[in-house]
């Protein structure tokens, strides 16, 4: 299938492992934007890992995308055998300098001037160019050097390709930076690499570059290296120090914090969806005048006509809408489905979510409902419609060890569900509600600690056996979602965004940016 | 080589002088003793038929004939020796010994067409003076002795070095005895004798071959494909055995040092025995390069390689890669120890020796000068075997190739300046390369971990 291309485009967004390729909430969020602005034209420019780590497209592509293009990161290719290189000692000796600093945690002038020499001349031929990096025996010095003075970890095999694969594809960015349609503006949806293809575009055309985030990016790659086992820790028995990281881990994280740091001070403003995730893009270097949270917003009319659907009794049904994973300690949820029936009989659990990505955990799942006696309590639904579920649904359980803003919460509150859930991400501040004015719509459900079933459980038996409590969260709910999170708002939020980064383009004399454009290229 | 380490390495650790000779001796027999066997063969043949029925100059004939055979056979198989002994090595390194067969099937059907095909023509033209029983046997042995070296490689790759060795002496025996008993039929006598011999050696391999390893299907030419191919290797064994026989060929072929022997084969009585008799005093030198790469320094480099796989930490691979220019350097110099020994022991056997063959000793000056290029000849094949190793592909075509231009080149002018530089040529071109060969193979050495790391 041919992908859309273009010669320009208002808007191109930079998607790493998302949108159109992967399904999920972040696929799913970038989708409505686009749709919700037919007004621009969008060019997507995805990145992934393999090629072979991705299938077919997952969604269709909205019209106003006028071009699409996928590249990926690590696709290594082996070559003949190659001849050697000397490189450029001196700009080893910068890089050098450069990498001691960031250990250090200097921020200066020197830093950044190094910096900015540093990825202006990634370009074949140049001195950081890839063939140096991979082939040159200044790179080769550095790297053993850098070896023997800070690695913890005796493998030497492994210190060397994790140098690499972590950067490499810097050169494939660059070469995506340098080949890129020109845009008006830059949207990126991460940090990370595609947030680091953000800044070097930034760099190169002077556009304006917003970035969005959804997770935390660096934190969700911590997560990622700690459970990836194919990280390998060398380290003798009695060499191990279980308060200290695997050195490689280390190495990966301290990176993408970097990469973090480079596309906050690129991007001109930084969103986060809610105010936890804003203080810690702070503490990361984002500057605060810069940041700001708009969260998601649900399609209010629709979820309206699913709470017209309600009956009028409340269903003694608590339900858990999402994967079975880990993630979200569905274990936990059937723990506290056994204190609930306990207190409430006839009360039922139901679990939403397809169960294919970790089939052993599912089976686990269905294993516990056995021993916890709960086969007529507990059904597990597959993949569900909310717009039919949710009116046969008294409580939505949010049982995860982690979460950003989770929509379902939102969707279920306008379809007038109340919900309890573990204090995680945004949770607290949809269901208790953020600063005194949001406080005030009262309170949509309750909070409990994560992996307290009991406190679950209960929390969930006080809402159903209580129909004031209920009605009044319920409420609560409805009156947050309506004046906080609709759709709308969060469309409205983004039209002054990329009104407001447009126009200073357009503001800018057109033949100076096309100057500067041609100058990046080159 | 790899796997007669293992018996060497027994041998030497029982720690006692017979435990180290007998290692030596059996180093030496392991790597010399086929072609050592064919020289001996040979001169075998010709001592004990000079004189007897057979007119002296059909015996040279017969020798010339022989000595011809093994060069060009040498020289054509050289071109798929190198690049099938890494087939074999490559495949068994991946467990996949069940394509090493059906491949041997493929190299030896191509050689046989591609041998008989060259000498048909050859005998058929160029030889109008003899009988038809001897254009047959030329090409017969011609093709037989082709497929000889290609088992060799094979069971060399498969670690049969005694069954080789045995072979050859079972062989080898047939051949002189062979030739002995039919010298009454003259050249052709002798000629059928050697094909007999050479036939039940070629017979004994393809036994040996066929009954160790069964395979599905018996030829294939896989190896000939893209994927496993290496036509660098190919140049290296074209260029090294081209490049050992280009001096000898120059002087059989110029007036002043060659005369006609027998068809269009010349030959050079000054040059040829000088020559093969300094072939003999590479035996030692041959042994202590076969111990110490297949002990010590086999043992350095898979600890290196398998340091760089396996997680080893630098200063250990550093420390292996130092062990390995030890062990290089430590050779190197006993090679030449005992090159320089056994040289001077031939320099001062040598005029008795010549007495003994009825050779002037007009020729003695020439035996010195190529008793120093055999003693050069071992290191640079020690050199070329650290480039097998070290996988530089590049490096043994610049090595091998520049022997060959070189060889021609020096031995041209050697035989323009006059009889006092006979083989010099051959010398000088040694000399040349040994040392660029040192130097190269230090500098690689010295960046050895970057070069495994950055370059591949």
């Amino acid at each position: 299938m041919s992908l859309p291309r273009a010669d320009s485009a208002d808007i191109c967004l930079l998607l790493e492992g998302t949108f159109p390729y992967v399904s999920g909430g972040v696929s799913s969020w970038v989708n409505q934007i686009i749709r919700g602005f037919p007004e621009y034209t969008f060019a997507c420019c995805f990145v992934g890992s393999r090629p072979e780590d991705y299938g077919e497209m997952k969604y269709e592509l909205p019209d106003n995308v006028v071009h699409l293009e996928v590249h990926y990161l690590h696709n290594f290719q082996r070559g003949p055998q190659k001849r050697s290189l000397k490189g450029n000692r001196k700009a080893y000796a910068d890089l050098r300098r450069f990498h001691e600093m960031v250990k250090e945690g200097v921020h200066s002038r020197e830093r950044s001037e190094l910096f900015s020499r540093i990825v202006t001349h990634l370009g074949e031929g140049e001195d950081y160019s890839e063939e140096s990096f991979l082939h040159s025996r200044a790179s080769w010095d550095y790297i053993a050097e850098a070896y023997r003075e800070f690695s913890r970890d005796p493998s030497f095999v492994d210190y060397f390709w994790t140098v690499r694969i972590m950067h490499s594809p810097i050169w494939v960015l660059n070469d995506i930076a340098n080949n890129l349609l020109p845009a008006k503006m830059y949207h990126t949806i991460s940090t990370g690499y595609a947030g680091f293809l953000g800044a070097m575009l930034k760099r190169r055309t002077g556009k304006p570059l917003l970035l969005s985030e959804h997770g935390i990016y660096t934190k969700e790659r911590k997560i990622d290296l700690f459970q990836s086992e194919w990280i390998s820790d060398n380290r003798g028995l009695v060499e191990k120090n279980n308060a200290e990281m695997a050195y490689f881990r280390e190495k990966w994280v301290n990176f993408f914090t970097e990469l973090g740091r480079e596309c906050y001070q690129a991007s001109d403003r930084i969103v986060a969806l809610y105010e936890r995730n804003r203080e810690r893009q702070m503490e990361d270097g984002a500057p605060p005048e810069r940041t700001l949270n708009i969260p998601n917003g649900i399609d209010l009319p629709r979820m309206q006509k699913v709470r017209a659907a309600r009956g009028e009794s409340v269903p003694p049904v608590a339900c858990l809408i999402g994967r079975v994973v880990p993630i979200k300690d569905v274990k936990t949820f059937l723990r506290a489905m056994r204190t609930l029936v306990n207190v409430l009989p006839e009360a039922e659990g139901w679990i939403a979510g397809p169960e294919d990505e970790d089939k052993e955990y599912a089976r686990e799942c269905h294993g516990l409902v056995a021993s916890l006696g709960l086969e007529k309590n507990v059904k597990f639904l597959g993949f569900q419609k909310i717009d039919e579920l949710l009116p046969k649904v008294g409580v939505i359980v949010l049982s995860s060890i982690s979460e950003a803003l989770p929509l379902v919460l939102l969707e279920g509150f306008a379809a007038g569900v109340p919900a309890v859930s573990t204090d995680v991400g945004s949770c607290r501040q949809l269901i208790e509600g953020l600063g005194e004015a949001d406080r005030a719509y009262g309170k949509a459900g309750e909070v409990v600690g994560i992996a307290d079933p009991e406190a679950l459980g209960n929390a969930v038996a006080s809402l159903l056996k209580d129909r004031d409590a209920w009605h009044q969260a319920q409420q609560a709910g409805i009156r947050r979602v309506e004046n906080l999170y609709t759709q709308d708002m969060m469309f409205g939020a983004y039209r002054d965004l990329y009104q407001s980064l447009v126009r200073d383009t357009d503001a800018a004399s057109p033949q100076e940016s096309t100057d500067r454009y041609r100058e990046g290229r080159h | 080589m790899a796997g007669i380490g293992f018996e060497l390495r027994r041998l030497l650790r029982k720690d006692t002088l017979l435990g180290l000779i007998r290692a030596y001796a059996y180093a030496g027999v392991i790597s010399s003793g086929p072609w050592v066997l064919s020289i001996i063969g040979i001169l075998i043949i010709g001592i004990f038929s000079l004189g007897m029925v057979v007119p002296d100059a059909s015996v040279t004939q017969f020798q010339i004939t022989v000595t011809y055979l093994i060069a060009i056979s040498l020289i054509l198989t050289g071109i798929v020796q190198l690049a099938f002994t890494r087939f074999c090595a490559d495949r068994s390194f991946e467990n996949r010994e069940d394509l090493i067969l059906p491949n041997f099937g493929g190299v030896t059907v191509l050689v046989t067409v591609i041998s008989g095909l060259l000498a048909l023509p050859a005998a058929m033209f160029l030889f109008p003076g003899q009988s038809v029983l001897f254009r047959v046997l030329l090409i017969a042995c011609f093709v037989v002795l082709s497929n000889i070296w290609i088992a060799t490689v094979f069971l060399s790759g498969m670690k049969q070095y005694k069954a080789i060795l045995l072979l050859y002496a079972l062989g080898y025996t047939i051949t002189v005895l062979g030739a002995l008993m039919l010298r009454f039929l003259d050249l052709d006598g002798l000629l059928l004798g050697f094909l007999l011999g050479q036939v039940t050696l070629l017979a004994g391999m393809l036994v040996l071959i066929v009954r160790g390893y069964p395979a599905e299907s018996i030829v294939s030419f896989d190896m000939f494909g893209k994927k496993y191919l290496y036509p660098s290797l190919m140049l290296v064994g074209f260029f090294y055995n081209a490049g050992v026989w280009a001096d000898k060929a120059m002087f059989w072929f110029y007036d002043g040092t060659g005369s006609d022997v027998i068809g269009p084969l010349r030959a050079s009585l000054i040059y040829d025995i000088p020559v093969f008799l300094s072939y003999l005093s590479l035996i030692p030198g041959m042994a202590v390069f076969l111990v110490r790469m297949e002990t010590d320094f086999v043992e350095y480099y898979s600890n290196f390689y398998d340091a760089v796989r396996e997680g080893g930490s630098l200063s250990y691979i550093e420390d292996m890669r130092n062990q390995m220019v030890f062990v290089i350097r430590q050779g190197i110099f006993q090679i030449l120890k005992i090159q320089a020994i056994s040289a001077l022991v031939i320099m001062v056997a040598g005029a008795q020796i010549f007495n003994a063959l009825g050779i002037s000793e007009l020729y003695l000056p020439l035996l010195k000068v190529q008793l120093i290029a055999t003693a050069l000849q071992v290191v640079f094949l020690a050199i070329i075997n650290v480039f097998c190793y070290l996988d530089q592909r590049r490096m043994l075509v610049l090595l091998t190739g520049l022997f060959f231009v070189l060889n021609v080149i020096f031995t041209g002018i050697s035989l323009y300046l006059g009889p006092q530089f006979f083989g010099f040529g051959f010398l000088l071109a040694l000399a040349v390369c040994v040392l660029l060969g040192l130097w190269l193979v230090s500098r690689k050495m010295a960046e050895l971990e970057y070069s495994t790391f950055m370059l591949n």
